[in-house]
């Protein structure tokens, strides 16, 4: 008890510190080491407290969790140093006794200013000797008993107070600032002060006559007197955890039921306000809570609780701590559970606020509804982002994000748990509107599932199931969860977006349908629905977080390409994300390398920070890189040699970034033995241009990355048949001009290629005017013709007539457009969309920009800041 | 549109021959009647299972079933009876009470509606009436209201008279009702309604310059008409499709037109979109009229579509394939002439089975010979232009061996060909070759060619433009 009112002491403003130097000076000599001790502890104390008092947002936060208990370890402390002064000798003790007295007197000096200032009213004196008299206070209490003067004192500046307080509503003049100033600060300070001395106080208000008079040797006991009943009977014997219990025990007293939803408003009131307690409200709250009794009681309870529970984090870097979360998930799986069993109660954002908790609760008549207010839909919103927070910020290696990573299965537990609350709340007439909760905690769900492989899905639906069976009792909607397949549950909830979405929340479903059907390899099914959705028109009007799901995907159904051995259609879907060269930054897996020419604003790169993606969801970006280039190499090797030396040819370039590297990798004077994934692919592609594909199929074999690729052999195997064959093209290509006739027999060889593939190869060639040659089937033989060979000029002449006409089916068709639009209004240059109307309903065609002649332009253009690219890999129909 | 779905027996027949079940397997795989359904009126794919039951693939009575099934909702009330009699296998079972109630019921709707629009038909045979008529449709309907007391309840009650017309299965006469309501009626839903109807009639009734009429009537009311939601615009287009096959294959003079319309950007999108296996008919029409080329702008045109059209095959092949688009696929994607000439086999199969497409046999078979078969001829032919274009020589034993043909046929087909066609080649009788001569397109010619036309379209351009 004593030690805690010694703490206490010092809650003072700092400002008395300085002179309490004065008054200490004599007792410097006698207690130096004591004082010394205690001088510190007071610094430090006061110090807490100023955080507290004023701004406190970061620091006292962060301070709160370990309050309690620096403040045990601080009480131990300081016990010690009294008991020091006990064992004292005896001398000693007599003079402390004379320092008691020095102290008794500044104490009445002190009080008998506030109460001359409490006759003018002058607030700012108040204050001043207030602080000044708990200092004393303090210094005098290293016993056990508060001087009794001074609970008079405060006891009647508290009543001074309130009715100063009531009159100053009144109050036809106000008074001016600095009085208001001091009267409001001492109003929060008191009423802090005096919760202290509760006791006390109360005895004083009883007999006010007689309390002076008593004597203070019996008044010595009183405090630890029983005089109601205790929470915890330790409190007697074991000083250490005396604050608090005293404050708690002194609390749990008044927990009654009746008296719960008093409690909550004054937290509720408090919420927001500086200096309040959040730890020591939630432990309030969680007594509140095991007190709680009616369904009404838990639920308002538990609103509270975790609200206060989320604001114990905040700030945009710092996540909510793992024993919140989980104390917070459980909280909200409780409250879930309050709302499950009481149909008739239910929480809805525009709730009836019931304004009289002094009346007892409502009781519905059945299948009445009662609404609180509050919001289920924030609540499961917060847990899910406080957990990707914290994500974020462990290190993805430790086993420490693997223990935090199972907490996802209970975090689903509870979006599919609400996910059945709102569904019940729409089904119910009675029930207001829901708004767009139910499909924010489906989009939630989706958004958990699409990224993962189908038998994690299943693992991940059967635990929210059992949980929920073993949980709680037997629902209707219980069984609808059962029906739900692994395999088409992302189709099915998505498609509930797209029916009752009109909101971005639809084109996240579709982007996550589309990453989860390239997942599990449905390629034409993921790009018809992407170039159906027409995303990549408005894409870049989206939001960041959009843009990044969209280039998730993207990357996904390019992938999905290349394991289904569609070289040209990955590379093209690839080509957008991995050519720009900020693959990190367009995926969200980490901060790119720093633009020369753009410096980052923290402010940019704290939002950048914020938008990463956990580990958990990362692309592997070798893999990407991998299967960009080796596809790049595919196309382009041959395309390279087919370009000869022709200038304008040349010119035509599939992956600029591909070509880069190659020169770049050319220069190198001493290759050394390929290290990583990119030597790899470039010393292939260098052996590859050299006809020697059996080198490069060994080298592309050689990348360890592809093992990360489920079936892999299959993979492998894919590629080195691909090679085999852009091999043979190359060759083709490469050394045309030297032969008149090469036998199909020996190409056949020297590929290892069937003959009859080999002849289908050539014919290809030869049907696309790709090589000027012929077959001759007795022989077996590609006969080159000669004489084809074109000069400088009339390859000039026939690029000149090739752009003439497609510039004539250009203009050709921007006006057939205007005219079919009926606003034929003078021809525009670059009308970039036909008539919409006149279309189907799953207008494929459509052109986005204005390609050249006889692109069908299925992809249609897509932009991320401002570029237009081609998506789908129609190229090499345009070509024919 | 009917539904109706065809219930097609999951177990095949165990009564079916050896040999016999290959082809009858190919048929049955290949069988696109319960794909095109869903997009047919009642009347049309009654013509569709009465081929079905010719054909014999599925068991004779579950047809009858479904015909019967198909045909209920109709007014051909006669023609059930004899269908129920049939399936319950006699002739002098007592027909059930509730046929004749609906005949009667049938009959009385019916002689209601005729009196209903008597008046008004009545007037259109009047030869004055007639004569008072003018291009402006509100005109003649004012007039008809002024002076001869006609109202707008009984032009709609024609409509109705004709539907019920179709509905009995007297389709000249629905088709003359529709006609005449056309001409009155003003509200453009209703004639759109009567349009489809008319389309249907023509169909049934063989008239084919009458259904294509119909049908670009159908398409410009498509094309203009402002849909609220495309959905329905992509299915009445779809339905158009289908429709316009009919006359596509049963009369050679709208073959190009039709064709004409499949590849119109809003059709090739709407058969990607919606019914990819109407890409068999394309095709078949495609390579079949190939071979009637006419001037050298109809042989551009067919060029073009045939270009479009290996694309499209190409683009589909993942979502719809069969022995004749596989066809198109190896021979101008892969250039396998050797899997070409497996899918043309199974493709011959498809055709024969398949009722549209059937008429390419039909026409020939009667000669009682070899049959031969109009698409197989023309595939021959593109086989052998592909082949052509590719080599340089070529032994006549090996290209009649890919053509199914003897050697002496393939020699007379080759020479037919060289004959034919613009290709330069000789045949050496010594060593039983063809060599192709293939003269390399000399570079002033090429820009020629591309710039021929530049500046005509220009100035058409310009003149359009500045109008």
């Amino acid at each position: 008890m004593a030690t805690s009112r010694f703490f206490h002491g010092g809650l003072g403003d700092s400002e008395s510190s300085s002179s309490e130097e004065d008054y200490s000076e004599e007792e410097e000599e006698l207690e130096e080491d004591a004082q010394a001790e205690d001088e510190s502890d007071e610094s430090e104390s006061t110090e807490d407290d100023d955080g507290d008092d004023s701004d406190d947002d970061d620091d006292g936060e962060l301070e709160d969790g370990n309050a309690g208990e620096s403040q045990n370890k601080r009480n131990l402390f300081t016990r010690d140093v009294v008991d020091e002064d006990d064992s004292d000798e005896d001398g000693l003790r007599r003079i402390v006794k004379n320092k008691k007295d020095k102290r008794f007197e500044e104490i009445e000096t002190s009080i008998r200013l506030i109460e001359n200032a409490e006759k003018i009213n002058d607030w700012f004196v108040i204050s001043q000797e207030f602080d000044k008299l708990n200092k004393l206070v303090t210094k005098a209490g290293h016993g056990d008993v508060v001087p009794k003067p001074y609970i008079k004192a405060v006891a009647d500046l508290e009543d001074f107070m309130n009715e100063t307080l009531v009159k100053e509503k009144t109050a036809p003049k106000k008074m001016n600032a600095t009085n208001a100033k001091a009267l409001n600060s001492i109003k929060q300070r008191l009423k802090r002060n005096n919760r202290q001395y509760e006791q006390e106080i109360s005895q004083y208000r009883a007999d006010k006559e007689n309390y002076l008079l008593e004597p203070e040797i019996e008044d010595i006991p009183a405090p630890q007197k029983p005089t109601f009943e205790r929470a915890e009977p330790e409190s007697v014997d074991d000083d250490s955890g005396a604050y608090s219990i005293v404050t708690r025990g002194g609390k749990a007293v008044q927990l009654t039921k009746e008296s719960i939803f008093k409690h909550l408003k004054v937290i509720i009131e408090a919420r927001g306000k500086k200096n309040t307690d959040r730890t020591e409200q939630i432990r309030t709250m969680e007594k509140l809570l095991e007190l709680a009794q009616t369904p009404y009681q838990k639920i308002r309870v538990l609103v509270a609780l975790i609200s206060t529970r989320y604001d114990l984090s905040f700030g945009v870097l710092s996540y909510m701590a793992t024993d919140q979360w989980k104390a917070a998930e459980i909280e909200l799986n409780n409250l879930l559970q309050v709302l499950e069993e009481n149909p008739s109660w239910v929480i809805v954002e525009n709730g009836d606020e019931w304004d009289d908790d002094e009346k007892a609760p409502p009781t519905p008549a059945p299948g009445e509804i009662f609404k609180i207010s509050g919001s289920i839909i924030s609540f499961v919103d917060r847990l899910d982002d406080e957990l990707t927070k914290s994500l974020q910020n462990i290190d993805p290696h430790t086993t420490e994000y693997v223990e935090r990573l199972g907490d996802e299965a209970a975090l689903y537990k509870i979006i599919v748990r609400s996910q059945m609350y709102f569904e019940r709340l729409s089904g119910n007439k009675k029930a207001s509107s829901i708004g767009d909760n139910l499909n924010r905690t489906v989009m939630r769900r989706v958004e958990h599932l699409y990224y993962k492989p189908l038998a994690v899905i299943e693992t991940i639906e059967e635990a929210s199931y059992t949980l929920l069976t073993s949980e709680s009792s037997s629902d209707v909607l219980r069984s609808d969860l059962r029906k739900e397949n692994p395999a088409t549950i992302v189709q099915s909830l998505c498609s509930h977006l797209y029916k009752n979405d009109s909101t971005i929340l639809r084109t996240r479903a579709m982007l996550c349908h589309i990453y989860h059907l390239a997942l599990r390899e449905n390629f034409y099914k993921s790009r018809d629905m992407f170039l159906m959705s027409h995303l990549q028109e408005n894409i870049h009007n989206a939001d960041i977080t959009t843009q990044i799901l969209y280039n998730r995907t993207l990357v996904q159904v390019g992938l999905c390409a290349f394991r289904n051995s569609l070289i040209s259609e990955a590379q093209s879907c690839l080509q957008e994300i991995l050519g720009s060269g900020r693959v990190k930054e367009h995926l969200a897996q980490g901060v790119g390398p720093q633009s020369r020419y753009s410096t980052i604003t923290p402010e940019q790169e704290r939002l950048e920070k914020q938008r990463q993606l956990p580990f958990h969801m990362h692309i592997n970006l070798e893999l990407l890189e991998a299967a960009y280039l080796t596809c790049s190499m595919l196309l382009e090797i041959p395309a390279m040699a087919a370009a000869g030396s022709s200038p304008d040819m040349r010119k035509k370039v599939i992956s600029k970034t591909f070509r880069r590297m190659l020169e770049f990798h050319e220069r190198n004077v001493f290759p050394g033995p390929p290290e990583n994934t990119r030597d790899h692919v470039f010393q292939a592609a260098n052996a590859l241009a050299a006809g020697d594909w059996k080198k490069s199929c060994d080298l592309i074999q050689a990348i360890k990355i592809w093992d990360l690729l489920p079936n892999s052999e299959s993979l492998k195997q894919m590629l080195s048949v691909r090679i085999q064959e852009e091999g043979l093209r190359t060759y083709i290509f490469t050394y045309a001009p030297f032969y008149d006739v090469l036998s199909l027999t020996r190409l056949s060889e020297m590929f290892d290629l069937e003959e009859r593939k080999v002849a289908a190869l050539v014919s290809k060639m030869i049907a696309h005017d790709e090589i000027a040659a012929a077959l001759d089937q007795i022989n077996k033989t590609l006969v080159f013709r000669k004489g084809v060979e074109v000069s400088r000029l009339q390859t000039l002449a026939l690029a000149l007539s090739d752009k003439a006409s497609g510039l004539i089916e250009l203009n050709e068709r921007v006006f057939e457009q205007k005219a079919q639009s009926g606003a034929v209004g003078g021809l525009q240059e670059n009308t970039t969309r036909p008539g919409g109307g006149g279309r189907g309903g799953k207008p494929r065609g459509e052109f986005s920009g204005n390609s050249g002649g006889g692109n069908r332009g299925r992809g249609g253009g897509r932009g991320r800041g401002g570029r237009n690219v081609q998506f789908a890999g129609e190229r090499s129909t345009t070509k024919s | 549109m009917s539904s109706e779905e065809p219930r097609v027996p999951a177990v095949a027949d165990a009564t079916n021959q050896a040999e016999g079940l290959s082809a009858i397997e190919i048929a049955r795989k290949y069988d696109l009647t319960p794909k095109i359904m869903p997009y047919l009126d009642r009347h049309l794919i009654f013509h569709l299972l009465a081929f079905l039951r010719d054909q014999q693939f599925y068991p004779a009575e579950e047809l009858l079933q479904n015909t019967y099934d198909l045909l209920e909702p109709t007014n051909m009330t006669d023609y059930l009876m004899d269908l129920w009699k049939q399936i319950h296998g006699k002739e002098d079972i007592d027909i059930p009470r509730e046929f004749l109630l609906k005949r009667e019921k049938v009959m009385q709707e019916w002689s209601a509606l005729q009196d209903e629009t008597a008046k008004i038909t009545g007037l259109l045979e009047n030869p004055d009436v007639i004569s008072n008529f003018r291009s402006d449709k509100m005109q003649n309907l004012q007039f008809l209201k002024d002076n001869h007391g006609v109202t707008d309840d009984m032009i709609d009650a024609l409509l109705k008279y004709g539907q019920a017309a179709y509905s009995r299965g007297s389709y000249d006469q629905a088709s003359d009702i529709l006609y005449s309501f056309r001409i009155l009626s003003t509200d453009s839903d209703k004639v759109n309604q009567a349009t489809w109807g008319k389309l249907a009639c023509e169909i049934l009734t063989v008239n084919w310059e009458g259904a294509m009429e119909e049908i670009q009537k159908i398409k410009e009311a498509i094309d203009t008409k402002p849909f609220l939601n495309p959905t329905a615009q992509l299915q009445q287009r779809t339905w158009l499709i289908h429709w316009a096959l009919f006359p596509l294959f049963n009369h050679e003079a709208a073959r190009d037109t039709i064709l004409e319309l499949f590849f119109s950007p809003n059709f090739i999108n709407t058969i990607q979109t919606s019914c990819p296996w109407v890409l068999r008919y394309l095709v078949a029409a495609v390579i079949t009229s190939k071979k009637n080329s006419g001037s050298s702008r109809a042989a551009a045109i067919q060029q073009k579509q045939f270009k479009d059209l290996v694309r499209v095959v190409r683009q589909e092949l993942y979502e719809y394939s069969d022995p004749i688009t596989e066809f198109i696929a190896a021979l101008h994607l892969d250039f396998d002439f050797e899997e070409a000439q497996k899918k043309l086999g199974e493709a011959e199969e498809v055709i024969r089975s398949d009722f549209f497409l059937q008429v390419f046999c039909a026409t020939e078979q009667s000669e009682g010979v070899e049959p031969k078969n109009a698409f197989v001829e023309s595939a021959r032919h593109l086989i052998s232009e592909a082949y052509c274009r590719i080599h340089q020589r070529i032994d006549i034993t090996d290209l009649s061996q890919r053509l199914n043909l003897s050697q002496d046929d393939g020699e007379k087909w080759i020479v037919n060909l060289i004959k034919d066609t613009r290709v330069d080649a000789k045949i050496d009788y010594k060593n039983g070759t063809v060599i192709m001569n293939h003269p390399p397109q000399s570079v002033y010619q090429q820009v020629i060619e591309k710039t021929k036309g530049g500046f005509f379209r220009t100035q058409v351009l310009h003149a359009a433009v500045t109008r």
